[in-house]
């Protein structure tokens, strides 16, 4: 490739689909465990909480109340949620900045109509996102107690898959 | 090179511009504030108007208001960012990031010293109605002062302005999964001066909102 080509193709980075890891990959693990403001709504109560949790395996999701497929997320995390019960701490968090539009209530309406039964959270300055390296949504990583991320993946995940990769998580393998 | 083969291209070498620049004499400008960013190109050597240089002289209209906006006279820094509304990837993320750094202007007091300037490239279907629902959709304060979304008035200055002047290429598809068409993008995201210069273009999917707030906290100063 000549100089000129190169340098006109480099205006075009990022195309649809492309390449979903881009400038977020410079980020690695190393912001975890982190604090996460948690709110009050069904399955959740308000306060700070530390992701992951500190005893567990931890499912982390992040949504955000204008994304179509994280509803579809909400259906798989819901039936994994059912399986594991306490035995897995699970979070919902969205990056969503609180303000103009959007406030605390239209994300507890969000989460109650799409029956949330779980801890959801704000990362109003995307440090959990940034901490993942996600550049899409929804975005799910398995955690363990220690902050270690054992798996994660942009897109939807069915709850199989899931439940595979918390299973690893959980068997210490 | 023709378009489809600039496309093909832009994929192939979809991870350069990490390497260190070459920092040398001409890296500051007495046009901006910020310093040249660490890339491997100058600015004259890019497609997209880079750091230091002019915004381009063009207007646009924001149909939610039918005032005609004028990029390189906005008064106040700005961020333009370019989209189509039912994009389904890549957009909604600029959009969102460029929402959440409209909120937190609006959160932390300093939204009159900024305009938020969201450009569509698919003037046949973004439409007023359209942009309003999709405002309402992405929780975008869109009756607010400094939010304008902009429509060129059809397909063929949808080209002129935002291929050729702002360098951000398209190019329509038909997804066979799909009954409507959809596009091959690039995402360029830019923060220009109140004199109408280039301080940063951020060429990526997903810029980072921390960085966009912190730089155009510099650029206000």
């Amino acid at each position: 490739m000549n100089r000129r080509r190169l340098l006109l193709a480099a205006g075009g980075i990022g195309l649809t689909g492309a390449s979903a890891w881009t400038l977020r990959n410079d980020f690695d693990d190393d912001g975890l465990p982190m604090q996460v403001e948690a709110l009050d709504a069904p399955g959740s109560a308000a306060g700070e909480v530390r992701v992951p949790a500190a005893d567990t395996v931890t499912v982390v999701d992040l949504f955000a109340t204008w994304c179509a497929p994280c509803k579809r997320q909400m259906d798989e995390l819901a039936t994994v949620h059912q399986r594991y019960g306490e035995d897995v701490a699970m979070i919902s968090v969205t990056n969503e900045r609180i303000g103009g539009s959007l406030s605390r209530d239209d994300v507890r309406e969000w989460w109650r109509r799409h029956d949330g039964a779980w801890t959801v959270g704000l990362d109003q300055d995307s440090d959990l996102m940034a901490a993942l390296g996600a550049s899409e949504l929804p975005f799910l990583a398995v955690v363990e107690a220690d902050g270690e991320v054992r798996w994660k993946d942009g897109n939807v995940t069915d709850a199989a898959r899931l439940e595979r990769e918390i299973d690893r998580a959980l068997g210490g393998t | 090179m023709d378009r489809r083969e600039y496309l093909r291209t832009a994929t192939a070498v979809g991870f350069a511009g990490s390497v260190a620049g070459c920092a040398g004499l001409l890296d500051s400008n007495p046009n901006v504030t910020l310093d040249e960013p660490d890339r491997e190109f100058d600015s004259e050597d890019l497609p997209y108007p880079a750091w230091g240089e002019q915004v381009p002289d063009v207007s646009l209209a924001d149909p939610l208001t039918g005032e005609t906006f004028h990029v390189r006279d906005a008064d106040d820094p700005s961020v333009l960012t370019f989209f189509y509304s039912h994009c389904n990837s890549v957009c909604p993320v600029l959009i969102s990031t460029v929402r959440d750094v409209h909120t937190h202007a609006l959160n932390e007091g300093y939204a009159d010293e900024v305009v938020f300037l969201p450009v569509t490239f698919d003037p046949e279907r973004d439409d007023e109605e359209r942009l309003r629902a999709y405002a309402d959709e992405m929780n975008v304060d869109a009756d607010a002062d400094n939010w304008h979304f902009l429509r060129p008035d059809s397909e063929a200055e949808a080209e002129q302005v935002v291929e050729e002047q702002f360098g951000v290429m398209f190019e329509r598809t038909e997804p066979e999964d799909m009954d409507m068409y959809m596009f091959n993008h690039a995402s360029l995201t830019f923060l220009v001066n109140a004199d109408g210069y280039v301080e940063r273009a951020y060429r990526t999917e997903s810029p980072d909102e921390t960085e966009i707030i912190s730089d155009l906290e510099t650029v206000r100063e």
